[in-house]
């Protein structure tokens, strides 16, 4: 039925678009309100253009130097967030323009990059009404840059891998259901399961960036603590040994910009430290 | 200090580099000396500025990444270090004590307005063995081992060496002198 209604209503459009005009054609996903100011002149009173400086670089060029490409959007006709503006970049200025993004509103983690200098998710961060200033996007720092603002996160992912990101027991529940906890020991969790994973605090850590094959960084220390911390999870010790080298742990030296950067608010630095004092002595 | 001298000396590199590319293409076709002359100079200038201009702004010598490697494939997971406690929990507890009890170390001698020359001599110790782990720690963060296997050697001994060196340095002091408090306090009052 759903696969049914999906087509009738593009029959539908197909016929109505001749109708709606060019106000169908100039309108998009991201643009808010009616595209007639489109042909207006820059600088007319209900304009407020805004530039955006994005990084670009092609793996089909490597030879060529990555360099930054300057788009100039109105901000009345664009979303909010920088997602807003880097998807109305990538429909209407440039299809060529490569980033990540799924959810739009924070849950998912893809569009993490490094706007104006900081650490976010676009899907989250404001674009600055500002539009004498020009906004700087770049990929995630010191990460390998696959296209545009796509890093490649394979060797994050192979770290959260190596610390056994899932339950680990060995005796079965009392009553042979669920495995329970206390609400005491389930509010340890929090602050610790929402993490989404974005490598926002790990690639702004310098530490992480000088010793990324070896310090797991702070996003994979946080996920850590969020299982040592866990009541039911039986292998802490296991868990402890895993981390007591001199550098997988400890090559945090507690510099904070995990904590600064994070765009879900959350405190990495509090769970390493934690993880380092349930570990001494 | 260096970031402040990188522009003005990328720019000089940068000019003599396209001089010297010039010259050369200039050798193979030869024209009037005198106009090739005024382009050059122009264009090298213009040249000499783009080059600089990037490179002042996104040179970063400091341990510059190598090519991707990942080992094994995308589901592996990173390798686990053996368990080290020396080199993990015990160091990290030992740096804090050795840290922490620099503090009530530096205050005694002040606070109780006489000079022991055990309480002086503890000083140093710590004093020694926390610069030492300072560095150690400098050492770990920029030679990695796994990138400059013989740099960070050398770096360990040098450290060790200059460890030793001011070990010597401090007993000389506090037994043929008037000692790290006492030195302290002639400054302070000079």
């Amino acid at each position: 039925m759903a696969a049914l209604r999906s087509t009738s209503s593009r029959l539908l459009a197909a016929a109505s678009r001749p109708a709606a005009g060019p106000t169908m054609f100039a309108r998009t996903m991201a643009s808010v309100s009616s595209a007639t100011t489109e042909a207006n002149p820059k600088g007319s009173a209900d304009t407020r253009m805004k530039s955006f400086q994005i990084y670009r670089w092609n793996p089909d060029t490597p030879t060529e130097k990555p360099r930054m490409q300057t788009y100039t959007l109105d901000l009345n006709k664009t979303g909010p967030m920088v997602l807003d503006a880097l998807v109305r970049i990538k429909n209407e200025l440039d299809p060529t323009l490569t980033f990540r993004r799924s959810c739009r509103e924070g849950i998912c983690g893809s569009c993490a990059m490094n706007i104006n200098g900081t650490n976010t998710l676009a899907c989250l961060c404001r674009i600055p009404t500002d539009t004498t200033k020009e906004m700087k996007i770049y990929p995630l720092p010191h990460t390998y840059v696959v296209k545009d603002l796509v890093p490649d996160l394979t060797y994050f992912y192979k770290q959260y891998k190596s610390i056994k990101p899932y339950l680990q027991r060995d005796t079965p529940a009392p009553d042979g259901r669920e495995y329970r906890q206390s609400k005491a020991d389930r509010k340890k969790l929090d602050g610790l399961y929402e993490c989404i994973l974005c490598a926002c605090c790990s690639t702004s850590c310098p530490s992480y960036w000088w010793n990324a094959e070896e310090y797991l960084g702070p996003a994979i220390l946080l996920q850590s603590y969020r299982w040592l911390a866990d009541s039911r999870d039986e292998k802490k010790a296991e868990r402890q040994a895993a981390l007591d080298n001199s550098m997988s742990l400890y090559r945090c030296h507690t510099i904070l910009n995990c904590t600064r950067t994070c765009p879900k608010g959350l405190n990495p630095g509090l769970a390493i430290a934690e993880i380092k004092k349930s570990m001494a002595f | 200090m260096a970031s402040i001298i990188r522009p003005t000396l990328l720019r000089q590199t940068g000019l003599a580099a396209s001089i010297t590319r010039r010259a050369a293409s200039a050798a193979a076709a030869p024209t009037s000396i005198f106009a090739l002359n005024s382009a050059f100079r122009s264009t090298v200038a213009k040249d000499a500025m783009r080059v600089a201009a990037f490179h002042a702004s996104s040179r970063r010598s400091l341990l510059p990444p190598g090519p991707q490697v990942i080992k094994g494939s995308v589901n592996d997971p990173a390798p686990v270090p053996e368990p080290h406690s020396t080199h993990g929990s015990y160091h990290w507890t030992f740096e804090r004590a050795i840290a922490a009890g620099l503090i009530p170390l530096t205050v005694a001698p002040f606070a109780a307005g006489t000079l022991n020359p055990g309480t002086d001599a503890a000083l140093c110790a710590l004093m020694l063995v926390h610069s030492h782990l300072g560095f150690q720690a400098v050492i770990i963060d920029y030679v990695p081992t796994s990138r400059y296997p013989g740099l960070r050697k050398a770096c360990m001994w040098l450290l060790n060496a200059a460890t030793v060196l001011v070990g010597v340095g401090l007993y000389e002091f506090e037994t043929n002198d008037v000692g790290v408090t006492e030195a302290i306090k002639r400054v302070w009052k000079a």
